[in-house]
């Protein structure tokens, strides 16, 4: 079964016959070619694939495309703004929150959906809001360093 | 002198190729754009240990949408890492070994259709005796998973160093112990992918995995396929981690390159989690027995160990793991004998491998237990027992290893200061402990798997018109940042922007063979071959400077972007002048540096007495707090700080992150991870039963770098990548006995173990109080 | 990774729309957040030919007071259900129940109805398609003997969500729409202790709401027992309610997860009232001990997580005392 699924995805409105049983993150990697949202289980033991629906993240594995019609999502493509990097971006860079970055996407995604509900959260918050995104290569250290530099007032340097 | 001193090493720069990973655009094998790709799966053995007597594939051929079809027969030329222990097949032919083991493969159209091939494929055995223990496998009439094999034995070492005997009669103190690991493995967070394109026309084949060593992918590839070497091309994308998983060629990439070659085409294969751990390489289930030797002093005088690891159905790495784990037990504190009996067990399990700390990390374990059981019954504080057998470099070990440089004397004090040690120890509420763990890890093996007579390791850097420097590698940057640290090599040495160069990595059709990305040999080694490149290099450009400027080379100064003549500093040129002078009448220029292990460095003359060597050895002090809650059995590390020697951090940062990573893996194997098979069958194969730690219940770890300066390594570099690891175990078994007065001898420390061993204790108690019990009035 | 199966997707509008379209085949499915579902599905655990979404039913997802006490859709998101200031005021096992199920993202679409629908898990079960077919199956899906007690004619598979215990130990009723019409009944009474059919639903029944009486004196917590401290599914889960009646135990309810294969609630507890809380613990940890039916369905051992429970019971009613 297919239907007309409308939708945004990065600020781009999209019109796609979809399979019911197509899963978002396979929309996002194999119909949209939007590869940065990452796979690493077998359905939702990992956060690889969280992207943001409405703001909020969500597993990709484990949503269907077409039970976000009419929704907005957002993946680490739609960060960067004017070609630099979010804050977000720039802090995992910085300071090393990403290794392989295999689960940075994922990382940063969820990270910023806890930063849009919460500015400054305490490093507790920031532990509980990525919670279901496992890291092989940090020990974690530096993300959750990565994610207060990024809440951390800017020194000087404004990104828009 | 050199006025960019520190421009390059020293920095605490990020990846160089951090901004494609934090905004999606790194693309890792499985992103890599093919349409027109067919689907390959792998169709997998039930059975644990059987004959095959038929295979019959007729069905699945049938279907439409099903371009080819493989089996055992597609090769018959077995592969295996170590050149003296080839004895695996991309597809079994013959006996299945173990549950999971690819016994036919599939390309289609899509997903779907490979899938339901695999479903009419039909696999008929004869059962044989299955063993999934090594007492099992060793059993006197067991059968042989290899034929070769007397005994499942995949190897034996049995290496005696100094006088044993005389050892234990000098000793105070004589305690000996057995220490038991699971088997653990790397959950890598991508999962293996593999995509081979074959050119039917040209008979020529490219091969992109996510592999560590694509140079033996290329060699495996040209053997398993039957094809000359000059027809294949290997790339490694971006890569997901590695710690070991991908250190050795795996079934799944000789399958991608068959079924291509098969169907004619491009063959995408992504492995599901499952298969991951089916398809293994972790670290082995370890049983070890150590016996050590101590004065009443906390002199060591002798160490003997038994180990027996479960190897798996393959050889792999297995050779050299089973002698890792003896050889490493030199070279971190000063023994002067020592006695090793290894025992390597074939067993109808996914095959073991190398993982992060290859071969050390459990002997490690069960010999700093030992030593802390020792020291406490001996009245010694556990970080003074260390420093009562420590080394003074430079130094041979007994069993001919090198040891140039040597920081763990100056760990043991940042830890001890940083953790509070002196004031905590002993003094912290029932439920919390301290503990403490060193460890020590090779810089590379100073001798390479095949003897090519090559360099061990090669760079090209390439300069031309742009005046960029383009740097060549086969190094594999798997995340550890390799990639960043060549960069900021040839930078220290030639000064010039970080903007002018860039790294081109792993295109066998491009860049410079390399052994890979494994005994964390790059930083040194490779990190060598570019300082002697960017010194190459950086002679021309002072040459061609010397011709602009009309001066002698020898007094020309190279300031990084300007060049100019020396005391006369009105006499300057660009680097992009200097650049321009230099390539008249040559054009492009490449300068090339290469790097080789001298032969004093590779070990000593006994039979396996090359794997341990290295050029150096880094050091690390760990330092963990738990706290215990002895009613639920549950252990959580509250903070952990890790003092590391690698002799001088060419990135501070990276450094740091790639030590909290070690060690928190390390505590991932102390107290969750394990991988459990029943009657043979994976039964956590997913990342939700296999317990890689969470954000929640992770620590912080607070890293100090020692940098003792080796006279060999990259501006003094050792490795940092994997070392810190084995420290963790130990370190978080001491702060559990500290905690609650109970030393476990079995990892992981699950609550289920914890518990059991305190119920076994009580028990124990309560029957010891019944037959003294005025004795235990007494003494309470 | 397994694609999923074909299946067509209907968003219905209401409860009536929904119950139809389920009774309509017998391979539909409600579909809520989908993170138990889609996950299984994936499994090949479950034949479907439709997928009922949830999502667009408003009556599903009204969250609020309600006569004395407070109705819950069932479509409420565990995050909401978590953040509630009724729910973490007068009924905080619930609210800390709700906040340790998985993950944050998973809570953030995971529903009240989904949790308490949640298929029941066992280590021979909750595996790929190819490790089943390669163990023989099971009673549970596709086989005829059970791996976990061979000589069994029924499934042991282990009830594993984490809400229930804590709206049992409120009093929860449950609101049920079915193609007769609609009915309540006690939340316990939903399950049965039989890992296949482990819910007393028709197959077109649909879980409506959850309402809870007021909480009255009631202190409430849950605890839940795992080897990480996020993803990971209860080994055991622990709601106790009390009413303190001075130093001595008014009423006292206690009622666990991951157990069996239904939510228990320990019978019998009548008997602890008017005892001082050390008398009420010692007559607890026997009654707990003799209903706890634990089998070997996880990968931690029965006696482990045995344990477990009666550790984390005690806990909770000497922190509620002590509150
Ligand atoms: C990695 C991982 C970890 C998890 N950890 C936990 C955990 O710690 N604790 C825990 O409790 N759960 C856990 N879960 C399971 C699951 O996420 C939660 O139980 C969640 O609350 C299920 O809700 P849902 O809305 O996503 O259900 P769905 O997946 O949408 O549905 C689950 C089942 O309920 C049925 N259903 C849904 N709504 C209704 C209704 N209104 N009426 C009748 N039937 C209905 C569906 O048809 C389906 O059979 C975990 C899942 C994953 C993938
Ligand atoms: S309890 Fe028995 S029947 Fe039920 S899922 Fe487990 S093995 Fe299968
Ligand atoms: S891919 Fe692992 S949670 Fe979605
Ligand atoms: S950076 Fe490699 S998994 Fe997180």
């Amino acid at each position: 079964m297919k239907s007309l699924v409308r939708l945004r995805v990065n600020g781009i409105a999209r019109e796609d016959a979809v399979p019911d049983n197509l899963l978002l993150l396979d929309y996002l990697r194999e119909t949209l070619y939007l590869t940065g949202t990452k796979q690493g289980c077998d359905g939702g033991e990992c956060g690889a694939c969280t992207v943001l629906v409405d703001g909020k993240p969500r597993l990709s594995c484990l949503t269907l495309t077409a039970a976000v019609a009419g929704r907005e999502v957002e993946t680490i493509e739609s960060l960067a703004r004017n070609g630099r990097l979010s804050r977000l971006q720039q802090a995992f860079h910085e300071k090393l929150g990403a290794q392989c970055g295999y689960c940075t996407p994922g990382m940063i995604m969820a990270a910023e959906g806890l930063l849009r509900k919460n500015a400054s959260p305490s490093v507790a918050e920031i532990r509980a809001a990525l919670a279901g995104n496992l890291c092989r290569c940090t020990g974690y250290v530096k993300i959750v360093e990565s994610v207060q530099a990024a809440c951390a007032p800017p020194n000087g340097v404004t990104r828009t | 002198m050199n006025p960019f001193k520190h421009k390059g090493a020293g920095q605490r720069i990020p990846l160089v190729d951090g901004i494609e990973k934090v905004t999606g655009r790194a693309r890792y094998t499985a992103d890599l754009f093919a349409p027109d790709a067919y689907v390959g799966r792998i169709f997998r053995s039930p059975y644990a240990h059987g004959d095959i007597l038929r295979l019959d594939v007729s069905e699945a051929r049938a279907l439409p949408g099903v371009i080819a079809i493989i089996t055992g027969e597609a090769c018959d030329q077995p592969y295996g890492v170590l050149p003296i222990a080839q004895n695996e097949f991309p597809l079994a032919r013959g006996k299945v070994r173990y549950i999971g083991e690819p016994v036919a493969a599939v390309a289609a159209i899509d997903d779907a259709t490979a899938r339901e091939a695999l479903k009419r494929i039909r696999l008929e055995v004869r059962e044989l005796p299955a063993y999934f223990e090594p007492e099992a496998a060793r059993a006197a009439g067991a059968v042989l998973l290899h034929d070769n094999r007397a005994g499942n034995l995949e190897r034996e070492v049995h290496h005696e160093f100094g006088d044993v005997a005389a050892g234990f009669a000098a000793a105070d103190l004589v305690r000996e112990e057995t220490y038991r690991c699971a088997e653990v493995v790397h959950a890598q967070m991508e999962p293996h992918a593999a995509m081979a394109a074959y050119d039917a026309e040209r008979d020529h084949l490219t091969m992109h995995s996510v592999t560590q060593v694509p140079y033996y992918v290329h060699l495996t590839l040209a053997r398993c396929l039957g094809m000359d070497a000059a027809r294949i091309r290997v790339i490694k994308p971006f890569v997901g981690g590695g710690f070991g998983a991908r250190v050795e060629v795996l079934n799944f990439e000789m399958v991608c390159g068959l079924l291509a070659r098969a169907a004619r085409g491009t063959v995408r294969m992504t492995l599901s989690r499952e298969e991951n751990f089916l398809t293994h390489r972790g670290r082995p289930q370890s049983h070890t027995r150590v016996k050590i030797g101590m004065r009443r002093d906390g002199v060591i005088t002798a160490c003997a160990m038994e180990m027996t690891q479960r190897g798996g159905a393959y050889g792999g790495y297995g050779i050299v793991t089973i002698l890792y784990s003896g050889a490493l037990l030199s070279g971190i504190y000063a023994i002067p004998a020592v006695k090793y009996d290894g025992y390597r067990v074939y067993t109808n399990t996914p095959p073991c491998g190398a993982m992060r700390g290859h071969g050390t990390v459990n002997a490690r374990h069960a010999f700093e237990s030992l030593l802390d059981t020792m020291a406490k019954e001996l009245g010694l504080d556990p970080i003074e027992v260390r420093r009562r057998n420590l080394l003074r470099a430079p130094t041979e070990t007994i069993n001919g290893l090198k040891v140039m440089s040597y920081g763990l004397p100056q760990c043991l004090d940042a830890v001890e200061g940083a953790s509070g040690w002196r004031d905590r120890i002993g003094r912290l509420p029932k439920g919390r402990g301290l503990g403490i763990g060193c460890s020590h890890f090779v810089s590379g093996s100073a001798k390479p798997i095949h003897f090519t007579g090559e360099p061990h390791a090669t760079i090209i850097l390439k300069l031309d018109f742009d005046a960029a420097i383009t740097i060549l590698t086969g190094a594999a940057d798997i995340g550890q940042g390799s990639s960043t640290i060549l960069t900021q090599a040839v930078i220290e040495v030639l000064g010039v922007d970080y903007a002018r160069i860039r790294v081109i990595a792993n295109d066998s059709a491009i860049t410079p063979k390399d052994n890979g990305s494994y005994s964390s040999r790059v930083t040194f080694m490779v990190g060598n071959a570019a300082v002697q490149a960017a010194e190459n290099l950086k002679k021309i450009l002072v040459e061609a400077a010397a011709r602009r400027l009309q001066a002698a080379p020898e007094s020309i100064n190279c300031m990084g972007e300007i060049y100019c003549v020396h005391g006369d500093s009105n006499r300057s040129a660009s680097f992009n002048d200097v650049v321009a002078e230099a390539l008249k009448g040559t054009g492009t220029i490449t300068a090339k540096g290469t790097f080789t292990c001298p032969v004093e460095f590779q070990g000593g003359k006994h039979k396996g007495g090359a794997v341990g060597s290295t050029m150096g050895f880094s050091y690390t002090a760990t330092v963990a707090e738990v706290s215990v809650d002895e009613e639920l059995g549950t252990v959580k590390v509250e903070k952990v700080w890790s003092a590391m020697d690698c002799g001088r951090a060419i990135n501070p940062l990276s450094v740091e992150g790639q030590v909290q990573g070690s060690v928190w893996m390390g505590m991932g194997q102390s107290l969750s991870e394990e991988t459990r098979y029943e009657d043979g069958r994976h039964i956590d194969a997913s990342l939700l039963e296999y317990h890689v730690p969470t954000i929640v219940e992770s620590p912080d770890v607070e890293v100090h770098i020692v940098e003792s300066i080796d006279p060999n390594g990259p501006f003094g570099a050792k490795e940092a990548s994997e070392g810190a690891l084995a420290s963790m175990p130990a370190a978080v078994v001491a702060a559990v006995e500290n905690a609650i007065g109970v030393r476990f001898t079995e990892l992981p420390l699950t609550p289920e173990r914890v518990l059991k061993v305190l119920a076994d204790r009580k028990r124990r108690e309560a029957r010891r109080r019944r037959a003294e019990p005025a004795y235990e009035e007494g003494a309470a | 990774m397994e694609p999923l199966p074909d299946f067509q997707l209907l968003k219905p509008r209401s409860v009536a729309e929904a119950v139809t379209a389920r009774a309509a085949s017998a391979h539909a499915r409600f579909l809520a957040g989908g993170t138990d579902l889609l996950a299984n599905l994936r499994s090949g655990l479950i034949e479907v030919d439709t997928l009922i979404d949830l999502g667009a039913i408003p009556e599903l997802h009204r969250l609020g007071a309600h006569a004395d006490g407070i109705r819950i859709g069932a479509g409420v998101t565990l995050e909401e259900l978590a953040a509630h200031p009724q729910v973490a005021r007068d009924y905080p096992a619930l609210a800390q129940a709700a906040a340790g199920v998985a993950g944050p993202t998973h809570r953030a679409v995971a529903t009240v109805g989904g949790n308490l629908c949640l298929d029941t898990r066992c280590r021979f079960y909750n595996q790929s398609e190819w490790w089943r077919a390669g163990n023989q199956h099971c009673l549970k899906l596709a086989g005829d003997t059970c791996r976990v007690a061979l000589k069994a004619d029924r499934c042991y598979a282990a009830f594993s969500g984490d809400l229930a215990p804590a709206l049992m130990v409120h009093g929860a009723i449950a609101e049920i729409a079915g193609a007769q019409g609609r009915r309540e009944l006690p939340l316990g009474e939903l399950y049965t202790d039989e890992g296949r059919a482990y819910l007393n639903l028709a197959p077109h029944e649909l879980l409506v709401a959850l309402r809870l009486p007021a909480a009255g004196g009631l202190r409430s917590g849950y605890e839940k027992i795992r080897i990480r401290a996020a993803i990971d599914f209860p080994l055991t889960g622990v709601a106790v309610a009390l009413r303190r009646d001075g130093e001595r135990v008014g009423e006292l309810c206690v009622a666990a997860t991951g157990t069996e294969s239904r939510p228990l609630r320990f019978a019998g507890l009548e008997v602890l009232q008017g005892m001082t809380r050390d008398a009420a613990l010692v007559t607890l940890d026997k009654l707990i001990r003799k209903q706890l039916g634990m089998m070997e369905t996880h990968l931690v051992s029965a006696g482990y997580r045995r344990r477990a429970t009666l550790v984390v019971a005690k806990r909770l009613v000497q922190r509620l005392f002590a509150a």
